[in-house]
């Protein structure tokens, strides 16, 4: 029990207990809170971004950003929906995670091989995908519902009433962590993050693992665009849009270094629960807006000045 | 007098009353007393008693470490001593930042140029003094002013409006020059100010020293360049270890003599007995006409199978270059490099460091290029090496552990828990967890960047044997230091590196250290010498 709690980081032990002191706060506020079907409901919203976290954090394990994710999530939707219209539902799944994974790999190959810096690529890249979607949807009508496939992993619950698409971010996290745990390549990415230069000088292919990353990422994100394709039953504009900031404020708040080399997806995890319930507990108080976005952006910077004290030691 | 006034009135037409009077006397015009300087627990400057005089050249030689660069950066007010005191004209004076050493007519043109690129020559001239008033610089005046400094320093064909970026890098330096004579030095410091320098712009510096020594100034004046010392200098002093050893009036020293003034230093390391050797080994390593842009010029050397071969020369001189270009690491790199017979020429350390051709660099700085710090020792130790403690897709835990826990037994790397951060060990176990990262791929070919910087006695008695056990085993090893000692005491051939070329190759009984501190001055020492004063 000892070595557990040793090998528990602070940030993530802060990020449990502020999930905890959320649900209590919230069942004081209404008893629903604590009730399995709320939590599992929770649970269904959150993996949408717990899938896109998940690729995030790679990337800013590198010590990169990806700032296309809201297009990129958008381009997995309308690409999986309008693939199934022109070649059949079949297809919809693969072609949509393709097509992320076609922009993460420029991404990459943006970041690792033109230098440019990440946080200008992605986001250029960003505005790319989303002149191609309007392009797409232009002058003619691509087929925009989701399959039935990607209806039922988004929102049916085949096993002990858990939705689906928990699953599938329970599937994607597992790989993720044997990768970063067991695989020279999950070594690799934590070097980089540390010290690129020395990584190099290890004779590691730096450039090949940081396209590697954020073609995860880009895969990541189409999937997560996919499933809520099947969510809301349609594919379209924009859908994306409210995930870029807390993707990244979930990996950030789990404790993995914004500049990289330090993190555990344990800690995205509880990233990412953190932020869903916030965003539920802020909405079911019936919070307006404007007073939502200003306890968000707090909550983020307040818990990253908490970490921040924390981190001085190997600074 | 007169001569003085017509310097100022170029620079910004005021003259500064007190400033020319003076000019005799019987006290140094700058003196500097019982100066120490501590560096944690490293002694740069011992107890140093220095004076220079108006209207002369004084040249400062050492060698590497010798502490010439700690007593320019005291005088220019960049580090303060921890003991002794300044004075000017007999004065003392406080001069705790490089600002109180401008008030002084304390001028310092550093080695690295600091010019801002992207701005233009006027602007860098002026860059202290901007004329102009009420906050706003009057640009006309600035590019008079430029104009006016440039002429003086033989550049008035530079547009002083032209972006620095945009000049060669000798222009820049004769810029920097410029600059410098615009702040209306009393003292000038010039440090390796003329290692960029074409020939014909060498010959023009040499006469606005001149002129400046007419005009009363008093220049300090460091080189690695001997042949410029011998031509300008009035008086030279050596240091070495941190101490003054010597100071003398020009020409009564021969280069035999200035030599040895700066080296002898006590042999305190204890090295590995070398092999006898009756006939050089088959190469492993050989190079051929390695050239990169202006740092590397036409490099060949060969180090064979079992040995230790040394590159030695000032810093700087294109070793580094050397060892990336030789790793893979540097672009455009031509010549030809084989490893055992075999062309390799990697394209990248990850090349080299690949089964065909088995090469390993320990680099330079440790903590940035060769270590990831807040990474764990066994993480740091297997990362040039996972690729071969796989099964499958996956990391053999148990192979990799076993092999990291033999490689810091056979390292003795004093470490309580593999899995604690390198960042917590001391700096010699921390340089032992970089060799150990490439011990771990078993390489033919070892390149080492000066392994022993910084750290204690001891661990460097263990690398030296731990160097030649590997030379021994067959290994070939190109090892870059800058300390003598060491490549005496250590290297089987020792190649002497001068402006990106091997200057001198050295064997047996001819490694001594007049001989490395000779090749590494580009000078030749005769042994009966009649002619070797010649010009001094």
């Amino acid at each position: 029990m000892q070595a557990v709690l040793k090998r528990v980081d602070r940030p993530v032990a802060i990020a449990f207990g502020f999930i905890v002191v959320l649900l209590l706060a919230g069942s004081l506020y209404s008893s629903s809170f604590l009730s399995a079907n709320y939590l599992l409901q929770q649970l269904q919203v959150a993996a949408f971004l717990g899938l896109i976290a998940s690729g995030v954090m790679l990337v800013i394990l590198l010590g990169h950003i990806d700032l296309s994710i809201p297009w990129l999530v958008t381009v997995g939707g309308m690409m999986s929906t309008a693939a199934a219209g022109w070649w059949g539902p079949e297809w919809a799944i693969p072609f949509g995670v393709f097509c992320g994974l076609v922009f993460g790999i420029i991404n990459g190959l943006g970041v690792a091989i033109l230098r440019v810096p990440s946080m200008i690529f992605t986001l250029g890249i960003n505005a790319v995908a989303q002149g191609i979607m309007v392009l797409h949807t232009g002058g003619f009508a691509p087929q925009d519902h989701a399959t039935e496939l990607m209806h039922w992993l988004a929102v049916e619950r085949v096993l002990l009433g858990i939705p689906n698409a928990v699953f599938i971010w329970a599937l994607l996290g597992c790989a993720i962590v044997v990768m970063l745990q067991r695989t020279p390549l999950g070594r690799y990415i934590y070097a980089i993050g540390n010290r690129e230069g020395a990584t190099y000088l290890s004779g590691v292919n730096t450039k090949l693992i940081i396209i590697t990353c954020f073609a995860i990422s880009g895969m990541c994100s189409a999937l997560a665009g996919v499933l809520l394709a099947g969510y809301s039953n349609k594919g379209y504009q924009a859908m994306g849009d409210p995930y870029l900031l807390p993707a990244i404020a979930a990996v950030v708040l789990g404790g993995t270094h914004i500049l990289g080399g330090r993190g555990t997806y344990l800690g995205t995890v509880a990233g990412v629960v953190l932020i869903s319930l916030l965003a539920s507990i802020l909405s079911v108080m019936q919070m307006p807006e404007a007073g939502r976005q200003i306890i968000y952006g707090c909550v983020i910077v307040g818990m990253l000045m908490v970490y921040g004290r924390g981190q001085k030691v190997l600074g | 007098m007169n001569e003085q006034q017509s310097l100022r009135p170029t620079a910004s037409g005021t003259t500064v009353p007190g400033r020319t009077a003076e000019a005799g006397g019987t006290t140094p015009f700058w003196q500097m007393r019982g100066i120490s300087k501590r560096y944690g627990g490293i002694l740069a400057l011992d107890n140093v008693d220095f004076a220079c005089e108006r209207n002369s050249i004084h040249a400062v030689l050492g060698e590497n470490g010798a502490g010439k660069s700690t007593l320019i950066k005291i005088a220019a007010g960049v580090v303060t001593p921890t003991t002794g005191e300044l004075m000017l004209e007999g004065r003392e004076v406080k001069i705790a930042r490089p600002q109180d050493a401008h008030a002084q007519g304390i001028v310092c043109i550093f080695q690295e140029l600091s010019l801002m690129p992207d701005l233009s020559v006027a602007d860098n001239i002026c860059m202290t003094s901007p004329p102009g008033r009420f906050g706003f610089i009057n640009h006309r005046a600035q590019r008079r002013r430029a104009e006016a400094l440039l002429e003086r320093v033989g550049c008035g064909d530079v547009n002083p409006l032209e972006l620095v970026k945009n000049l060669p890098l000798s222009r820049r330096q004769m810029v920097e020059i410029a600059k410098a004579l615009g702040r209306q030095p009393r003292l000038l410091i010039l440090d390796e100010a003329t290692s960029a320098l074409t020939a014909a712009d060498v010959e023009k510096v040499y006469a606005i020293l001149h002129d400046l020594r007419r005009d009363g100034l008093s220049i300090l004046y460091i080189s690695h360049r001997m042949h410029e010392i011998k031509q300008l200098a009035d008086t030279c002093s050596v240091f070495r270890n941190g101490r003054h050893i010597e100071t003398f009036k020009k020409g009564t020293r021969s280069d035999n003599e200035i030599v040895r003034l700066m080296i002898g230093r006590e042999y305190t390391q204890v090295y590995p007995a070398k092999p006898a050797r009756p006939e050089a080994p088959a190469p492993a390593l050989a190079v051929r006409n390695l050239s990169w842009g202006s740092r590397l010029n036409d490099v060949s050397l060969t180090v064979g199978k079992g040995e230790i071969v040394g590159l030695g020369g000032l810093d700087g001189q294109g070793q580094r270059e050397l060892l990336l270009a030789l790793f893979g690491v540097l672009r455009g790199v031509s010549g030809s490099i084989e490893v055992d017979g075999k062309a390799a020429k990697p394209g990248s350390p990850g090349e080299a460091k690949s089964p065909r051709i088995r090469m390993a660099l320990i680099p330079e700085d440790r903590k940035s290029e060769g270590l990831l710090l807040p990474m764990s020792v066994r993480d740091n130790i297997s990362m040039a090496s996972i690729g071969r403690f796989t099964k499958g897709l996956f990391i053999d835990r148990a192979r990799q552990d076993a092999r990291v826990d033999e490689v810091i037994r056979r390292l003795a790397i004093k470490v309580g828990d593999p899995d604690s951060a390198v960042a917590t060990l001391s700096g010699g176990n921390q340089q032992k967890v970089v060799i150990a990262k490439w011990l771990m791929t078993e390489a033919r070919v070892i390149l080492l960047n000066d392994p022993t910087r910084g750290i204690d006695v001891g661990t460097k008695q263990e690398i030296y044997q731990l160097l030649r056990e590997l030379a021994d085993a067959g290994t070939a090893i190109l090892f870059y230091t800058t300390d003598y000692d060491e490549l005496i005491g250590c290297c089987d051939r020792v190649s002497i590196m001068y402006a990106g070329g091997i200057k001198r190759e050295l064997r047996g009984d001819d490694i001594t250290e007049e001989n490395i501190v000779a090749s590494a001055l580009n000078i030749d020492l005769a042994p009966g010498h009649p002619g070797a004063e010649h010009g001094a």
